[in-house]
This record gives structure tokens, sequence and C-alpha cells, in this order.
């Protein structure tokens, strides 16, 4: 009997409508979906009566490869219509495509991705032909906005189109050929009732070629590939929400703007249309923007204008989109349109788009019926507070040092990453440096938990693999913010959360290369620093993550600092500590990370050496070369080899060029900040200094004063005894530093003394009796 | 040197697009079965075609960019709000307003040019002096300026650099736009009053750099609907574009050997980064406030192909682009140079190919 092959896109609502009305006519055996196969068994739970959208979360785990993903069904779905529509009509539903965790879906987060957005040739090619700007676009202006009369010829014309030309991978054809084998299996079970197949529209005519040469044969139902030994893993229904399926991007993404689709499923172009204006206008308003009645007669006009040189009958997504940009944006955009370019919205977006696409994307939240098995995550959760003993009531006082109660903490900080109510930190450390050993917890078990957990459940399987996808949702979303990225690194040293995806290392990447500030990245590239040498506590030294996020931070800290310029300028603390910890990175990890210690040495000479560098940065850059210099015998200007040749770096020579009294102090502190023992250990610097502090004028030596002594601030007291006890030895003089430091004067006595003695200077001048 | 309209189309530098384009024009007419909004030359669908291209009618592509910038612009054109065309320079804002207004209204010649020094009489109309002593105010010793004509006669105007004029002299067009009427006090009677025929109505440009400079005031900013004009998006393209305008520069120029595709691949994307501000590895850095628009990507690359040449009889290698782009991206300012300098001294190592550590090494051929 015949088997209608219903190509689709997913989430797609003009396609969701023709798989329903076809199953409606057809009444045929069996209705056969793209969708994994290992749930079959299972379908029964899918139709229990959820909130849309809803999930099929499948996860996977084997000694070299660990792999999440979804396949989202929200109400316009066709797989979802194809569901509902053969139960009413009393068909067998089969899913027929390989589980999830299968190699070929390796590295798909999205099942229900676009396929053919993998051929982009073909794409760009129809969307230049068509004039339209992408293939979103492309999508609406065929179907869904067209008429529906010849929906089903359209949708395969343009399907064989975009299939003809591409060259389909091994992963397609491998899920394709199986497909092709619950089809043939289908029509022979069904005897002479007819048989529909719903899949994705670019397998369509790979299916329809593989049944047109197959004869029917015996009825054999494909086995269900079985997991490799050892691995763990298996598929649950999830919640999930409108926002998680907009943000998929680049190959996972689909359908785009799932609340303007609800919208056009449930109240068709119109209603979506008008939907949209009156999502954006309020939104707006309430967001204090204006938004007139003239605007929105504007953009109504414009609307209406854009859909008939289009050819649309009405008017469809981007033509109320490009209405509502053109009457509501009055000045210039900084990114282009995020419709036109489909892609994630751009930071800079003008802030009327960025509501017109959070009206777009929808806010709905899906919500299992309570009778579904609750998601694996659950179980493992529960398991993991048993075996802890975390499970009950508790006030408890770790101590991380122990390894009992180490393990109890990473239980803990997981919990919490996942938002699970009832686990309270009240103390413990907060940032990778300072030496807290001791956490405090407060656990109250409430009834809130377990609907959290569920939620929480789309994340992972595992407590672990749950908080390690929070963890990387919000290392993606710090974009510049390194504050919060630090967080996120120290919060995944806190939970025990080591092996992090490639993916998330390169947001994490992006992150520190997009980082505009000195100050906070320095503090970071410090705490990850620490962290990574000296990681016992929570089994980071070494780790990859960190490495990487070093390497990254070291780049990104010598880039801005050679952006900073515009001459004199106090000292600023931030930056100084941020070169410093560039040169600890250096001295710590050169070899193991594979930094690049020439080309920071560069940078370094070229700040040094620029008068338009503010001096505190001039000092560090000074003594950044100077503690990473390459020397041969110990420190170089040690008392002994003062006459050793330094190359372009002469401490002595840099020190006199760059005392100046309004920035001596500032240009010292960089070099003090960066360089405290070599300048400690080298006698002529320090002799330097002496004479030219004494050198400076009255007036001059206060102008300098408040600088110098921030610059000696970065001495602890023990080293400025030192230096003390050498001036003091250069000078003849006898006692020791400490006596010096202690002078025990009142410091307004020793002011009016030197006033006085000024006055004395200035009277005897006047006089001519000192020249 | 007056030239003589009726001289022959190739002996004028560069004829306006009506004239360029005059067979496109004529074969999208005839072919043109749509209805045309009012006063129009052509439908919405075929001035459409007419800038996007349309291969079937030999229609060639004259813009590069989203076509749905361009319904946007034409619906815009339709209605009673005027279209403002903005962006950072050399995006090809003003030769979009030229084919927008060859495409409505056959005709891309009424175009004022804003600057410091526009006035009024250069807006709407002056006076022939001798005419206006001799006979007093009349329809005679009116001299139409480009809204006048192009409100009187239903055709598109064009005000290029809006925002360099003064902004007093900008909100002249607030009656023109909103009331569609444009009044002549001196004269009396029905001829006081000049009302837009259909077909009216006006592009202006105005470039982002400017912005502050003089800003609009809002009630003009009403009247208009704003479209940004973006740099291309993508490299391949903008690539394509350079590689081809820049080929035909050098082979005006009397070079015979093609531009090297690698090195202009180095050369764009040097472009792209330092007018974006982000790296293609994603790392952001501070934008040059010189332009770096393809336009001016395709006169470095003209310029590299004849150092290349005459200089060394090839086609011109990763140092000629450093020589190039001091001209080009650091013009006069100290801190471009020193942007510049920072670029290819740090972003320039981490990337694969010859060319990229070519340029890296010239680093030292930049001036200063």
């Amino acid at each position: 009997m015949p088997v209608t092959f219903i190509g689709v896109r997913h989430h797609s609502p003009a396609c969701a409508r023709l798989v329903a009305d076809t199953i409606d006519t057809l009444r045929p055996a069996y209705v056969l979906i793209e969708g994994p196969a290992d749930f079959n068994p299972r379908l029964d739970e899918l139709r229990l009566g959820h909130d849309l959208p809803v999930a099929i979360f499948s996860s996977y785990r084997d000694d070299d490869r660990r792999h999440a993903s979804w396949a989202p069904l929200c109400d316009y779905s066709p797989e979802w219509t194809a569901l509902t529509q053969a139960a009413r009509v009393g068909a067998e539903s089969r899913f027929i495509d390989l589980p999830a965790w299968h190699p070929a879906f390796a590295g798909r987060t999205n099942r229900y991705a676009d396929a053919e957005l993998r051929y982009a040739d073909v794409m760009t090619r129809l969307c230049r032909s068509f004039g339209v700007d992408n293939v979103d676009a492309l999508w609406d202006h065929l179907f869904e906005i067209a008429p529906t009369d010849d929906l089903p010829i359209r949708l395969n014309t343009y399907f064989d189109l975009v299939r003809g030309d591409a060259d389909p991978g091994e992963t397609d054809q491998a899920r394709e050929s199986y497909m092709a084998s619950w089809v043939a299996a289908a029509e022979a079970a069904a005897g002479d009732r007819p048989v529909v197949v719903v899949t994705g529209g670019f397998h369509r005519p790979a299916l329809v070629a593989a049944h047109n040469v197959s004869a029917i044969g015996d009825v054999v139902w494909p086995a269900v590939p079985a997991m490799p030994d050892g691995a763990i893993g298996g598929s649950f229904l999830v919640p999930y929400s409108f926002r998680r399926l907009d943000a998929f991007d680049g190959y996972q993404s689909g359908m785009p703007s799932p609340g303007y689709y609800q919208e056009l499923w449930e109240s068709g172009v119109d209603g979506a249309a008008r939907h949209l204006v009156e999502a954006v206008a309020t939104r707006l308003r309430e967001r204090k923007q204006p938004v007139s009645t003239a605007d929105l007669i504007a953009a109504h006009a414009t609307a209406d204008g854009l859909a008939a040189v289009r050819g649309h009958l009405r008017p469809g997504r981007t033509d109320v989109l490009d209405g509502l940009a053109s009457a509501l944006v009055n000045e210039a955009l900084d990114v282009p349109l995020p419709w036109s370019s489909r892609g994630m919205l751009g930071a800079g977006s003008h802030p009327v788009v960025v509501e017109m696409v959070a009206a777009l994307s929808g806010t709905r939240v899906g919500r299992l019926h309570p009778a579904t098995p609750a998601p694996p995550l659950v179980h493992d959760l529960d398991a993991e507070l048993a075996r802890a003993d975390l499970d009950g009531s508790a006030d408890l006082d770790l101590d991380l040092t122990r390894q009992p109660d180490r393990r109890r903490s990473r239980v803990l900080h997981r919990v919490r990453l996942l938002g699970v109510p009832g686990f309270r930190r009240d103390s413990g450390p907060a940032t990778g440096l300072e030496p807290v050993l001791r956490e405090r917890w407060t656990l109250r078990p409430t009834a809130e938990r377990l609907t959290a957990v569920i939620e929480a459940g789309a994340y992972g399987a595992t407590l672990l693999d749950a908080a390690a996808a929070v963890l990387a949702d919000r290392a993606t979303q710090a974009g510049r913010d390194v504050d919060a990225l630090a967080t996120v690194l120290f919060d995944a040293a806190q939970a025990g959360i080591t092996d992090i995806s490639a993916r998330t290392l390169s947001d994490i990447e992006a992150s520190v290369g997009s980082a505009p500030d000195l100050g906070p990245l320095g503090r970071m590239l410090a705490v990850v620093l620490t962290m990574w040498r000296h990681g016992h506590l929570f089994d980071t030294t070494h780790s990859t993550t960190l490495g990487t996020v070093i390497a990254a931070a070291v780049r990104r800290v010598l880039w801005l600092a050679e952006g900073i310029r515009g001459g004199d300028a106090p000292a600023d603390p931030g930056r100084i500590a941020a070169l410093a910890a560039c040169r600890d990175a250096l001295h710590h990890a050169e070899h193991q990370l594979a930094l690049d210690r020439p080309a920071a040495l560069e940078v370094a000479a070229r700040l040094a050496a620029d008068d338009d560098v503010p001096p505190d940065l001039r000092g560090a850059a000074f003594g950044f070369r100077w503690a990473l210099a390459p020397s041969d015998n110990g420190l170089p200007g040690d008392a002994g080899d003062r006459g050793r040749s330094e190359g372009t770096l002469d401490p002595v020579r840099a020190v006199r060029g760059a005392f100046v009294p309004r920035s001596a102090g500032d240009w010292l502190a960089g070099l003090f900040a960066l360089a405290r023992e070599e300048v400690l250990h080298h006698a002529e610097v320090v002799g330097l200094l002496d004479e030219l502090m004494s050198g400076l004028s009255a007036e001059d030596f206060l102008v300098a004063l408040p600088a110098l002594r921030q610059a000696f601030e970065y001495f602890p007291p023990r080293e400025r005894e030192t230096i003390a006890g050498r001036v003091l030895a250069r000078r003849g003089l006898g006692g020791t530093g400490r006596q010096l430091l202690r002078g025990g004067l009142d410091p307004a006595v020793v002011a009016a003394g030197m006033l006085l003695d000024d006055l004395v200077d200035a009277a005897l001048r006047r006089e001519g009796l000192i020249a | 040197m007056i030239v003589d309209v009726t001289e022959p189309a190739d002996s004028v530098q560069r004829p306006p697009a009506e004239v360029r384009f005059a067979d496109e024009l004529a074969r999208l007419r005839a072919a043109d079965t749509a209805a045309r909004p009012p006063g129009w030359h052509l439908s919405v669908q075929a001035a459409r075609r007419f800038v996007v291209g349309d291969p079937a009618l030999g229609v060639s592509q004259k813009f590069v960019g989203d076509p749905s910038l361009i319904d946007r612009a034409l619906i815009t054109l339709a209605t009673s709000r005027g279209l403002m065309l903005v962006g950072e320079p050399g995006t090809a804002k003003s030769l979009l307003s030229e084919l927008l207004a060859a495409a409505v209204s056959g005709d891309s010649t009424l175009t004022i040019q804003g600057g410091a020094a526009t006035t009024e009489d250069q807006i709407r109309y002056s006076w022939n002096y001798a005419l206006l002593v001799a006979e007093g105010p009349s329809t005679r010793s009116l001299v139409p300026a480009p809204l006048l004509r192009g409100m009187g006669e239903g055709r598109t105007v064009r005000f290029e650099e809006i925002t360099r004029c003064p902004l007093e002299v900008q909100d002249c067009l607030l009656s023109p736009l909103s009331d569609r009427v444009l009044t002549i006090p001196e004269l009396t009677g029905a001829e006081a009053m000049v009302f837009a025929r259909d077909g009216f109505n006006i592009i202006a440009t105005a470039n982002t750099r400017d912005r502050g400079v003089n800003d609009m005031s809002s009630a003009l900013k009403r009247r208009f609907n704003f479209e940004t004009v973006f740099p291309i998006a993508d490299l391949r393209t903008e690539l394509a574009l350079v590689t081809d305008e820049a080929a035909k520069l050098l082979r005006r120029s009397g070079v015979t050997a093609e531009p090297r595709r690698d090195v202009l691949e180095v050369l764009v994307t040097t472009f792209r980064e330092l007018r974006t501000g982000e790296t293609a590895r994603g790392d952001s850095m501070d934008r040059l406030s010189a332009v770096m628009s393809t336009a001016e990507a395709v006169s470095v690359a003209h310029a590299v192909g004849l150092r290349g040449w005459f200089l060394r009889g090839e086609a011109g290698t990763a140092e000629d682009v450093v020589a190039c782009l001091a001209g080009t991206a650091a013009k006069d300012s100290p801190e471009d140079l020193a942007k510049l300098r920072r670029y290819l001294a740090q972003q320039v190592t981490w990337r694969d190919g010859d060319q990229w550590q070519a340029l890296h090494r010239a680093r030292h051929l930049l001036p200063g």
C-alpha cells in the first residue's frame, strides 16, 4: 500500500497542519516519525497531557565521549501533531530515527535542528534568487504565510532542490538507511492500509529513493541499536521553555521565534501579526519608551506595503518586524537587525530591537504532567544526597582539608548550582585567594525541592552533568564580564567540575578575549593562576581549563596594557596588579602553557619607552622586563656583577631618566610592584634613589611625597627596613634601618622643623649670606 | 568647462544612474505590470529589481546588502515619511540614494549637497535679482532649487549629508515633509503655495561619524524613517568586490600583474577587523577613528598593486600593505597609528598563512 512521505521543517506550523490533515484524511495504519527509536516503548508518556514545550532529553557517557541532546516538542511541531493525530485516528506511531547516543548525533545538541543549514551554499543561492535576507525569511515567504493549496508540492520541490545539490555526510546516510528500514517494515506490516512518514524534509528525498528500489518483504521491525558495553545513558521527558528553544544557534538552530509561531499556530497569520505588534508596543511602553499611535499607524502601513512588495497576502513575521523597525527606530543602528542576519541578538542592539526579539521569542515554559516518570536527575540527586548523608535537615560545619568533608561540600555545591531550594551556604571561601578552609551550610528540605529538580532535569541526567551544564550556560552568558567568569571558574572548582566542553572553553576564551578593563582581568588572572598553581584543595592544579584561561588572559592583559595612553595620570593599582599577575603567569607557567615570553617582553619594552603611556604603567613595564629578562647568573645587577652587560635593560639609567618629581612616585609604584626583589637586591638602584630624593627641593619633595609613599607601600616592613639599612650604610651613618623607620617623631613636628629650615634658608639667601 | 548635456554620455566622467542604466530601466518599465504608486516611474517591485538585480531581465545587482533594506526603503518612499539613510562613511549610502531616485522618479539629479555653507536658498528657491528688481517677485524671477522643483514636478529629492547643515537650515524641510506644501510669501494668490505632487519625497543621507556635529531636531527625525546601511557583512563578498574593483583599477593604471588573492585576503580581513573592532578569534579591540570602508580597502589594494608593480615588477606583498595602510588607516592621527602598530604587533602572529607572518614582520615599516 502507498507510503506517504511528508518532508517537514521541524517546528513549522504550516508543516504541522499539513501532517495533521494528511493523517486525518488517510487514516493510516502506521505513522512513522523522526525521533529516537529507543523511546518507542514509552510513547505513552508523551500523551499524558503535558503543558508544552517539553523535550525528550537524552544523555550518554562512555569512557571517551559524553553527550547530551534534546528533541524539543511544542504545540506546533509536526512531530507532535503526528503523534497526537495518530492517536486520534487509531494509528500506531513509531519513532524511527537512531537513538540520540548514536555516533551519528555526535556534537549535536538539538535533534530538531535544520539539517539543510549544514549545506550552506545551496541555501545562499536560493535566498539570493528569491531576493530575501536569509533562510527564515525564505521559509516564511514560501510556506508559513503562503496559501496552503499546493503546500505538499511546494515543500517537496523545495527540499528536492535543497537536497539535490548537497552531498549528504556519512552521519546523515546512516540515519537515513536506518529510517528506511523502518519504512519497509511498516509498509509490510500495514498490508493494504496506508503508512505516513514524517521526517525532516532534507531526508525525504533519500527515503523516497530507498523506498522506490525496495520490494515489499516480510515484517522485520528494525532492532534498536544497543548501547556499547560500559556506557550509561537514556532518554527522558523534561520540561522545556521557549527561551531555550530559541537559544540554539549555528548548526544547532531550527525555526526561531517560538512565541510568534505559537501565535501563528493558534490564531493564524493576521492574529500573529496583531499579537506581535501589541506585544512589542506593550513591552516598550512598560519600559517608558515612547510609542505613539502615529508610529503604530506608520508601522502598520509599512508592514502592509512590505507584504505587498514581497508578494505576501498578509504581513508575515519579517514584514511586521521591518514595519515596526522603520517606524520606531529613529536613529542609526549599531548592529544590523537580528532577523536580517539570522543569529543571536548582538551586543549593542537598539533597545527597541531587543524588545522586539523578546516578544518574538515568547516566555512560555513547559510543565510535565505529574504522572510523568521523574527525570533521572531526580533519582541521581536523591542518591547522591543519601550517599553523602545530606538528605535531612542539618547545620554543617565542613573542614575542607579533610577528604570526606570535601566530598560532601562538592555535592552541596553542585546542588546549589542547580538552584535547588533548601541548601544554603552561610560561610566559606569566596575566592581562591583567601585562606578560608571551613564551610558552614544550612540544610532545610522543602516541598519545592522536587519541582526545582525536575526543572533542572533538562540540564543533565546526573548531578555532576547537570551542574556542569548550568555552569556552561553561565560561562556563555558572562559575556565580557570577567568577574562573573571568575565566579564561574571558582564555582566549578568548588563543585569539583573539571572537564568542561570544548564549546564552553571557547566561550570562556572569547569572554577573556573581549574583556574591556585591565583591573578585573588582572584580578581574575591572579585568582586563576593561584588555583592553577596550588589548587590542592579543589584539585585544580594544572587543570586544562584554567590553563586555557590563563593563556587567554595573559594575551589580553598585554593587549589591553598597550592600549592605555594619555600621559600623566595617577597610578592605578588595578592595572599594575594586572601586569604583576601576567608576570607571575609567565614566571610559573611559561613552558606548560606555551606562553610567548619574547612577545610579552616586546610589549613591555614598547610600553616602557613610550612617553604617552602613564608613568605607573611605564614603570611597571620596565619592572616586568627586569623581572622576566633572561639572566644567566642569578638576579641581574647583583652587587657583585654590576658591570655586567644587560643590553638595553639598565635600571640605573631607567630610574634616573624617569625621576621627574611630578611622576616619580607613580613610576616607582609600577617598578616596585613588578620588580620588588630586583630593586631590593640592586644596591646601586637603592643608592641612586637616595641620591635623587636628597636632590629634590623641598617643594618638589612635597609634590612627589604622596605617590612615593604609595610606591614604597609595595615593600613589606621588613624590606623597607633593609632599604633603610642600605641608605644608612651608604651615608656612612650608624644605627639600623629599624631605628630609622621607627623615628618616633610626630610627622607634624618634622614638617614644622622642615618649614623652619626653609624659612631660615630663604632669609639667609635674601640677605646674601649664602649663595 | 560647461558640459553640453546633449553630448554622448560616454564622454562624461560619471553620468547619473538613470543614464548609466538607461537600458535596464527601460526594460524594467516595459515588463512592469504591477501597479505603480502615484507619480512613480516604476512599480515598487520593479524598482526593487532595479537595485537588487534580476538576471532574467538582464538587470545587474547594484547594491550588496540585505534585500529587506531595499524593501523597507522603497515602501518608506511610497508613504508620507522621508527616507533617511544613515551609516558609516563609505557604505554606499549615496549610491543607494541615487539608485532609488533613478528607479522611483527616473531622475537622480535633484540633489542638495549638505554642508556648513548650505543655505535655505540652495534648498528651496532663490531669485534672479536683476529680474526681481526690474519686475518684482513673480514666477519669472523665481529660481527654483531642488526642493521646490521636486514638489512641483512630483519627483524624488536627494539631500546628501544632511547633518552637515546647520540645524535651522535642516528644519526648512519640516513643512514640506509634513504638510506637503511650500509657501513662497513673496508671491501672492495661488502661486504663493506650492503643493507637492504625487511622487515627491525626500531621500536624505547622513553619516554616523558626523553625529553630534549637527544633530537633527526630533521634529525632523519624526518625519523620517531611518534605515541604517551597514558595511558588507561577510568576508567572502567583500573580498570578491575588492578583488574585482582593484583589478579594474590596476588594469586602467597599466599594471598587468593580477593582485594576489592571499595578500588581498589579509588586507580585507585587516580592514574588517579594524572597522568592527573585533578579530576573527573574537577578541575585541578599539576601532580606528579613520574610515575603514570597502572603498578605502579598494584604494589601498590599488596602491599595493601599484607599489609592487612599479617598484619591483610584481603583484604587491604584505610589506606593501603595511606601507599603504599607514596612509589610509592612520592618516594624520597618532592614536590610529598607535592602534595599528599594536594590531600588527599583537593580533597578527597567531594566524596561519605566510602573508600574515609577513605582515607581522613588516610592522616596522609603519612611520614614527
